[in-house]
């Protein structure tokens, strides 16, 4: 798969059909990557695709002007999609290679199971459907349900819908999804005070970073409402009242373009599960709308179509 | 601290000045009794509220937050009320999913007509405020600042 | 004075001797975010954990959220009550020597000019225990920012793992004074101090992320005007406050007051230089490209920081590159600042 992206790539650049190709390149830490973005072609040799390509790179194609060939996953895709939708990004400016996604290694899952942080790990291997950690020299096992996010256990749609080039065979979702749901399962069995006060301590931590934020390729407003000061709609200081109010409301702007990449999670350094919320969204939105992120270019985006009668049980 | 005084909800109202507000016009021009509970804001369309003002309205204390709108088809605007409702419809979801009683999230429609309808509607939602009790939500025992809002 | 040692099962007696006199802060898993926090009182179970805490604990000096003091409007006259000051001595127990080589980075940007009440009303009030490390990540890169996984010249007293023991060393009188006074220890034999300089340089062996930093500040000048080596370099940078906010060096803060009708409270909390608002003002943002931003902390950090107090602003302790969500190495970018100026300064 590598081989053929690198290929492609170089020739998109060669051919002058795209300015930039973003992928992904090793990190400069061990089980990492990180965003290659780039318009020069002797770069496209460092690409990658791996378990470890977590990031959306969606994100930054509402920064940058000209002619995109971007790598996206299944759950990517779909937020490209919603940009397209939105007529952030013009259709004709992406080439999307898209990679047939088998579930991404959550690091975190496997320095739980092996009890040890992910530098002192000597290999990730994954064969199929089981992954491979060595530790200490010894080899250990695990089903990839067990290692893999969350996210990627609840996916719909692990190979895009909406590509150019599609870099190997189509695969199918690793069909866990009870298993992509046990925070949001915890909390539904909770009463309403007893959910407040969960949200309450989770955002009690939250330095305010932004990272939820700006990693998100649906948060593409030029000025977040939380900058505003006339009027003052949050306090800038983090206190979790206003930390949650931000949280909330970031959900409520981005429902219908969140595609449940669960990049907002894994960013947070101070580990809110945050993907309770956005799943939850996502769900909310499917049931009462009938609507899906991102899976079809033509559809109109959520808030900006209706249907003449839905929804009517919620209203007076 | 516990003065005589019986707890009262607070309410603000967002209420579209072709339909609602006219109809909150008219439940006043035609004396109709309703509870005095909401404070008014009038906005050019149901459609322009944004949730984070459902939120606003929570954080600085109100007990519940009305949106009212025009009936789905009568918009000035061909179709603001019915973003609005999309925008009402997952607020409410989700804030109760969050932990937040589903009374204080109120969305109608009301027409200019409609003077009894929107005293009806007020009625009605401050007469289950009163039974879901003051709006806690955003309190903090160790906060007397500022931002509280005004009682 | 002698260095003495201690059991690693006295700990808690020690601890517990420590916390009657002092506030005691220790590593604490706080769930999944380990950070300094008060100690419970209870057990030293952080040492099977604790490698560093993900929030530095510059955030016991300059905390995340503070308050500065509250006012009121009665009659026409404003009312200032500032916060009651913590009175209590504070001791920090278990400080990486990279986090207590930051403080005394922070103290040159809060005594500059004028003392800063806030952070030294806690800074000076603080005993800082030092805990040599032996785990080092594969992002800590202290080794080439002139300190070591052991350095015991910034903290108070420092431990070193011996095996069973930790070899005690008091640097400062104020910690020779504590050590003084305090039960529980032995004297330490030459065989624990060989064994302690093993344990050093077995830990100054795994730092294994170098970088020279000899001429950076140099480079960076040279480079100020590079447009589109910064570009590159900040194209997948995200402008969040991780980086900054998780540095132990990284000071800045606003101050905003929170104020309703006649009475309100004005607080500072942190802030980011990562942000594009940070340096808003009315009539045009300065830094508003990203690229700015990003070329911006970096000569913070490592020619504007060297030019003023003589040393850089960076300790090496790698949770900027741990923590990043792009992996924005800052390694990487100290090593690629052309070393000559490829455009011409105006």
């Amino acid at each position: 798969m590598e081989q053929k992206l690198r290929s492609e790539a170089r020739a998109l650049l060669e051919q002058g059909k795209v300015d930039y190709i973003f992928g992904y390149e090793p990190g400069s830490l061990k089980f990492t990557t990180t965003p290659l973005l780039t318009r020069d072609k002797n770069d496209v040799d460092r690409l990658v695709v791996n378990p470890f390509i977590v990031n959306n790179l969606a994100k930054f194609l509402t920064e940058l002007k000209g002619r995109v060939g971007i790598v996206v996953k299944g759950c990517d895709s779909r937020s490209l999609v919603s940009l397209i939708q939105d007529n952030k990004v013009a259709r004709g400016n992406v080439v999307i290679l898209g990679v047939p996604c088998e579930g991404l290694i959550d690091l975190s899952k496997v320095e739980k199971l092996v009890g040890r942080e992910r530098d002192e790990l000597d290999d990730i291997l994954r064969e199929g459907d089981k992954v491979f950690v060595t530790v200490d020299g010894k080899k250990r096992e695990f089903p990839i349900a067990d290692v893999a996010f969350d996210k990627c256990l609840a996916c719909e749609l692990p190979t895009p819908k909406e590509y150019d080039i599609l870099l190997g065979a189509p695969t199918s979702p690793i069909g866990q999804k009870d298993a992509g749901y046990t925070a949001i399962d915890n909390l539904k069995g909770k009463i309403p005070q007893e959910r407040w006060e969960f949200w309450k301590k989770e955002f009690s931590r939250c330095i305010r970073c932004y990272a939820c934020r700006n990693v998100c390729p649906a948060c593409f407003c030029q000025r977040c409402f939380v900058e505003e000061t006339e009027p003052k709609w949050v306090e800038p200081t983090a206190n979790w009242q206003d930390n949650l109010l931000f949280q909330v409301v970031r959900n409520i702007h981005v429902a219908g373009r969140c595609s449940d990449c669960g990049e907002c999670e894994r960013a947070c350094p101070v580990k809110i599960p945050l993907r309770a919320l956005t799943r939850e969204m996502y769900d909310i939105v499917g049931e009462l709308f009938d609507f899906k992120t991102g899976m079809d270019k033509n559809e109109p985006s959520l808030m900006t179509h209706y249907e003449k009668e839905e929804a009517e049980g919620l209203i007076r | 601290m516990e003065q005589k005084s019986e707890w009262d909800p607070q309410i603000v109202g967002f209420l579209c000045k072709w339909c609602s507000y006219a109809g909150a016009d008219l439940a006043g021009t035609s004396r109709k009794k309703y509870p005095p509970n909401v404070r008014v804001i009038k906005v050019p369309c149901s459609g322009r509220v944004d949730p984070l003002f459902v939120l606003k309205g929570l954080r600085m204390g109100f007990d519940g937050v009305l949106v009212s709108g025009c009936h789905p088809g009568d918009c000035h605007y061909q179709t603001g009320n019915y973003r609005a409702r999309r925008k009402m419809a997952i607020t409410k979801k989700f804030l109760e999913y969050m932990g937040v009683e589903p009374e204080r999230i109120q969305a109608s429609w009301v027409s200019a007509s409609e003077g009894d309808k929107f005293a009806a509607t007020v009625a009605d939602v401050t007469d289950n405020l009163k039974k879901t009790g003051p709006n806690r939500l955003f309190e903090d025992r160790r906060e007397n600042n500022g931002t509280e809002a005004s009682k | 004075m002698a260095n003495m040692k201690i059991n690693k099962k006295d700990l808690v007696q020690l601890l517990g001797q420590w916390s009657q006199e002092f506030e005691l802060f220790v590593p604490s898993r706080d769930g999944d975010n380990p950070r300094f926090l008060p100690w419970d009182g209870k057990d030293t179970g952080f040492l099977d954990w604790y490698r560093n805490t993900v929030i530095p604990p510059k955030s016991t000096m300059l905390p995340p959220v503070e308050e500065m003091f509250r006012f009121q409007k009665e009659k026409g006259k404003v009312q200032l009550e500032a916060p009651s000051a913590d009175s209590k001595r504070r001791l920090l127990f278990g400080i990486r020597p990279c986090d207590a080589n930051a403080m005394t980075l922070l103290d040159k940007n809060f005594e500059d000019g004028y003392e800063d009440p806030y952070y030294f009303n806690r800074r000076k009030n603080t005993l800082l225990v030092g805990l040599a490390c032996t785990r080092p990540y594969d992002s800590c890169f202290c080794t080439s920012m002139g300190g070591s996984p052991s350095d015991a010249s910034k903290v108070d007293i420092m431990l070193t793992d011996i095996g069973e023991q930790f070899l005690v060393e008091a640097v400062t009188d104020a910690g020779k004074d504590l050590i003084a006074k305090t039960g529980g220890l032995e004297e330490a034999t030459e065989a624990d101090a060989a064994r302690a300089e093993e344990s050093r340089k077995a830990a100054e062996r795994k730092v294994t992320r170098k970088v020279d930093t000899s001429d950076i500040t140099e480079r960076l000048r040279a480079s100020f005007e590079d447009k589109e080596f910064w570009e590159k370099t900040a194209a997948k940078c995200v402008s969040c406050g991780i980086c900054t906010f998780l540095c132990p060096t990284c000071y800045c803060f606003f101050i905003n007051d929170e104020t309703n009708k006649q009475c309100g409270v004005r607080c500072k909390g942190w802030d980011s230089c990562a942000f594009s608002c940070y340096t808003r003002m009315p009539m045009e943002n300065p830094r508003s490209e990203k690229w700015k931003r990003v070329r911006q902390k970096m000569a913070h950090k490592y020619e504007y920081y060297p030019m003023t107090y003589g040393v850089m602003a960076c300790t090496g302790c790698g949770r900027c590159i741990r923590n990043c969500p792009v992996n924005w190495d800052i390694t990487q970018v100290i090593k690629s600042v052309p070393a000559k100026a490829r455009v011409e300064s105006k």
